[in-house]
Parts: structure tokens; sequence; C-alpha cells
């Protein structure tokens, strides 16, 4: 089978493997969410209820293939703790953490970019240095402590920054400033470090040193030629990176107080509103997993000869 | 570099320092006096619960250290038997039978897989390095796997399994002694990476006692007196940044002197 063919069956694959995971994992939780429910002083027949409403009393797979059911039919059930669908919590939250996501990833591509190019222009100079050593350091740092040192710096001492998303974007969009900025430090240190490492090879490569005895401008080298070839594998680090950035959003959300995905799924973690948690786990999977899939795809186009993954 | 070798043992020392010596300096705790209150006959002032957050600092660098250690240790005892028994066997549907289900695993988001197996585990510093090992085996069993293969495929194998060698000699005489530099190199790496988890579950409340003297913890729990008593947050804070940029700093340039570049 062709690599293509073979790619996909994989991410059909996963596609399907994720939410059932996550129900399987979700089914090990000590205790049902039936006496979870009933509250402190629980009523047998109140717990006989629930569980018949919840389908409790069936075996484990019959469950499993009701959900899945509902799941492709786009109805991932109703929330435990309020009784209302699984999706009007997705609704409410979804356009906040969008909004995070997006802006995150429209300012990444070119910051790791041009960092990446400028500190591979002379490998080992001083700027390379500066910017090596910066981004090795920063891309270590979890996002909720560098969070809470610019929250202090810039919000608290400085005050040229709201501390919290409180206000609201429409009133005070410079809330959103220092959220994006704690999102964006990881990724970008570890792909413009990526991209760095990727066009020192290429630049000393001889279809680079061809084309500078045709005489093209260096330029048009750095970024005609050599930066396509490095971006492939920088496509792949990309969809990693919204795996993190999943991890990332939830940390900042709560950091800025911003009621968005991570958020709910926090809370419905705590709450153990299980229906939620599933639903929220199974469309992050399958975010993650189409994500990839593309990344992976985007990145043999790139550059078809070199093996990707899988 | 040696400038980098410099600037990440300087960055790592102060909190690793506080982390394995502080336990044993901290002495017993004082009376609780006012919540977020700066001085007062406390150095740093004093936390939500109104504890000195002195004594709090001291204590709290350990768990954050150690867990992160031993959950890459703990990584690695399952990952390298998986990927070694993958990599020795001929037999290709055992092969893909220990190998598949981590292809789809690694598809579960890492926060999702977090969240959902801490509401299974108790919390405390075991529960905690349970979960950052159940997020991490999935991608170290297939870097052991990759690495092992290269190996496996040498005639020195060959000649071992002619010789009728048992599996544990090829396994671990040969197979994994030949890769423990590149295990060396991921296992740094991964040190890092578990440095992070590990701090920032417990900071979202994750696998903690909520009260537990833990620098992430203190992050957490103090930050609604983030203008009265901006030490009990920065401090913590700071060395946990600290650490990991120190951690991440040494490890690059230990590789560069052995000539290898930092995995990702």
């Amino acid at each position: 089978m062709s690599w293509v063919g073979r790619r996909l069956l994989l991410g059909l694959a996963q596609l399907a493997a994720v939410p059932v995971l996550v129900f399987l994992l979700t089914e090990a939780l000590p205790g049902d969410a039936a006496d979870a429910l009933a509250g402190d002083e629980p009523d047998p027949r109140r717990i006989a209820a629930i569980r018949v409403a919840m389908h409790l009393d069936q075996p484990a797979w019959r469950r499993l293939a009701g959900w899945a059911g509902h799941l492709l039919q786009g109805d991932l059930g109703t929330s435990l703790v309020s009784g209302r669908p699984v999706s009007t919590y997705l609704a409410e939250g979804f356009g906040r953490t969008l909004l995070l996501a997006a802006l995150t990833l429209v300012l990444l591509v070119p910051l790791s970019v041009s960092l990446g190019v400028l500190s591979a222009r002379r490998e080992g100079g001083p700027l390379d240095r500066a910017i090596s050593s910066i981004t090795l350091a920063v891309y270590a740092v979890p996002e909720f402590a560098l969070g809470v040192l610019l929250v202090t710096v810039f919000a608290l001492r400085l005050g040229w920054l709201p501390p919290t998303a409180v206000g609201g974007v429409q009133q005070q969009p410079t809330v959103l400033i220092l959220p994006v900025l704690v999102l964006l430090a990881r990724p970008v240190c570890s792909i413009s470090r990526l991209i760095r490492a990727q066009m020192i090879d290429a630049l000393a490569s001889p279809y680079v040193a061809q084309a500078r005895r045709y005489g093209l401008s260096e330029a048009r080298i750095r970024w005609a030629h050599a930066l396509p070839n490095a971006l492939a594998p920088a496509a792949q680090q990309l969809a990693r990176t919204c795996d993190w950035l999943l991890c990332g959003v939830v940390v900042v959300e709560t950091l800025f107080v911003i009621p968005g995905l991570g958020t709910v799924l926090l809370d419905a973690v705590a709450a153990r509103d299980i229906p939620v948690v599933q639903g929220l786990a199974a469309v992050f999977g399958l975010f993650t997993v189409v994500l990839n899939l593309a990344a992976d795809l985007a990145a043999r186009r790139l550059a078809p000869r070199s093996e990707v993954a899988a | 570099m040696r400038a980098r070798h410099l600037l990440g043992l300087t960055l790592i020392a102060v909190p690793l320092l506080l982390a394995l010596a502080g336990p044993f300096l901290a002495g017993p705790p004082g009376p609780r006096s006012v919540s977020f209150t700066p001085g007062q006959g406390h150095w740093l002032g004093t936390d939500f619960a109104g504890r000195d957050v002195w004594r709090q600092v001291l204590l709290g660098g350990r768990s954050v250290a150690l867990v992160a250690l031993a959950a890459t240790a703990l990584t690695y005892a399952v990952a390298v038997p998986l990927g070694l028994s993958a990599a020795l066997t001929r037999r290709s549907w055992l092969e893909d039978l220990l190998l598949r289900p981590l292809d789809v695993a690694i598809a579960v988001p890492s926060l999702v897989l977090v969240l959902i197996t801490a509401s299974v585990l108790s919390p405390g510093p075991a529960g905690l390095s349970l979960l950052v090992t159940t997020v991490a085996v999935p991608d170290a069993a297939r870097v052991v796997h990759s690495a092992a293969l290269e190996i496996v495929a040498r005639p020195a194998v060959e000649a071992m399994r002619m010789h009728r060698e048992s599996w544990a000699r090829i396994a671990l005489g040969y197979t994994f002694r030949a890769m423990r530099r590149t295990l060396a190199a991921d296992a740094g790496t991964r040190l890092v990476g578990s440095l992070y988890l590990v701090s920032t579950a417990a900071f979202l409340g994750v696998g903690v006692q909520p009260d537990a003297a833990d620098w992430a913890v203190m992050v957490d729990r103090n930050r609604p007196g983030l203008d009265l008593q901006p030490l009990a947050v920065v401090i913590p804070a700071v060395l946990i940044a600290s650490l990991s940029m120190g951690a991440n700093l040494l490890l690059d340039a230990v590789l560069q002197r052995h000539g290898k570049e930092l995995p990702r």
C-alpha cells in the first residue's frame, strides 16, 4: 500500500480508537456516576432511578455502542450535573478557546520562522548564541510559572496590562496580550530551534551551493530554496505543538480567568460529570488526530523524498 | 559551549540545593498567623493558610524534583522492556500487538489523559509519578524501539542468535548496552518534560493534596494574594522556572560535548 494510504488508515484507526479509549478510561473511575450524583445522603431509590436514566444498569459494551452511535450522529449526550446537552458546554467555551488558539497559531509561524532564519544566518555568531540560549531556556519553563511572573511584572508592578481577562475582550482587547504571550513562549522556542537546525543543514547542502554558483541572491536562496525544506519537519512539530497548546490553554484559562473549553474540562473532571469529560475528550482527541494527519501529509508534500513518520 | 554550561549550572544549583537540603533545614512548623501578611516575624511573610512562606519553600522542592525523577525512571522501567521485546521479536504480529496500541494512545491529548487518570489514582507523590509515567510511556517505548531496531540488525546480534544465546543476554547484555547513550540523551529530555508535566499538573490541582508543600501548589494557592504578598507566588515560580531552565541548558551543553543534537 502507498505511504499516503497507510497514513490515512492509521489516522482512521486513531479516529475510531480515541473515543473508545476515552470511554474505557472514564469507565475505570471508581464508583459510578450515580453514587457521585446522589449526594451526601444517598437514597437507594434515587440511585437506582439515576442508574436506569443513565443506562448504568446495562453492560459496559452496550453503553459504549450506544454512546458511539449517538456520537456518530453528532449527539454528545447530556451533562449529569446540569442536565443540559454537552454540545451547549462546547458551544459556550469554544469561541474563547478558539480565539486564544487562533491568535497564537497566527503569530507562531512568522515569529518562529523569522527567529530561526535569523539565527541560522551566522551559525555560532553572537546573535545565534543569544537567540539559542534564550529559546533553550524559555522552552523548559512551565506556562504557569512564566504566566504568574509576567503578571507580577507587567500587571502589578508596572501596571501596563490587565492581570486577568475578567473585563472582557470586547471592552479591553489588551487583556489578550499576556495570555497569548504565555501560550506562544514554548512553541516559538521549539519551532524556531528546529527551523534553525534545518536551515543550517539546508544552507550547507549541494543544491544551495549550486544556486550560489548561478548567482542567485542570498535572500532568494534563503527564503525560496532553503526555507521550504526546513519547513517540512516544522509542520510536524507544529501539529505536536497543538497538543501542548491544549495543555497551555487550560493553564492560561485558569491563570487569566477565561471561561473557555479548558475551564469546562477542568470543572467537569472535578464534578465527575462524565458525559461532559467524554464529549470534550473525544472532540479534543479528534482534533489532535486530524491535525497530525494533515501535518504528516503536508510534510510529505513539502519534502517528498524524506521518509516522514509512520 | 562553556558559557551555556556555566549558566545552566548556576540556574539549577539554587533550586536543586533547596529541594534536596530544604526539608532537613525546615524545622518544626511554627504557629499560624494571619494569611498573606508580609514580614511580622516571617522572613518571606505568610501564605494563604497563614503558614511561614520560607518554611514552605524549603519543604516544597523535594516533591517536584523527586516526582520528576521517579516518573522518568518508571517510564523507562516500562518502555525499555516493551520497546526491546518489540524490536527483538521475529514475529511481526507480536511487534504489531505491542506497538500499534501505542500509536493510538499517542493520539489522546496528554492533558486529557492526565486529567482522567488523575481521578482514578489517589493524590500524592506516588500517584503523580504514575500519572506522568502513563503519559510518557507510549512515546518512550517508540524511541526505545526505533533505537533498538538499528542495533538488532547488526551482524553481532545475528551471531548471538546463531550461538543460541539467551534472550536476556541478547536484549540486555548487548542491545541495551549498545543503545544506552541514545537513551541517556532521551532520558535527559524526558526529565525536563516530566518536570514540566509534574509541576503543571500540581498547579492545576491534579494529583496533589490541596495544601501540599509543593512549589507548584504554592503558586496556585497563593495567587489570590498576589497583590498583598507577591513573594509567596514569585519565589516558588522563580525556583521552578530556574530549575527547568537550568536543567535544559545543562542537558544541551552535555549533549553538545558528546556531539549529539538535542532530540525533540
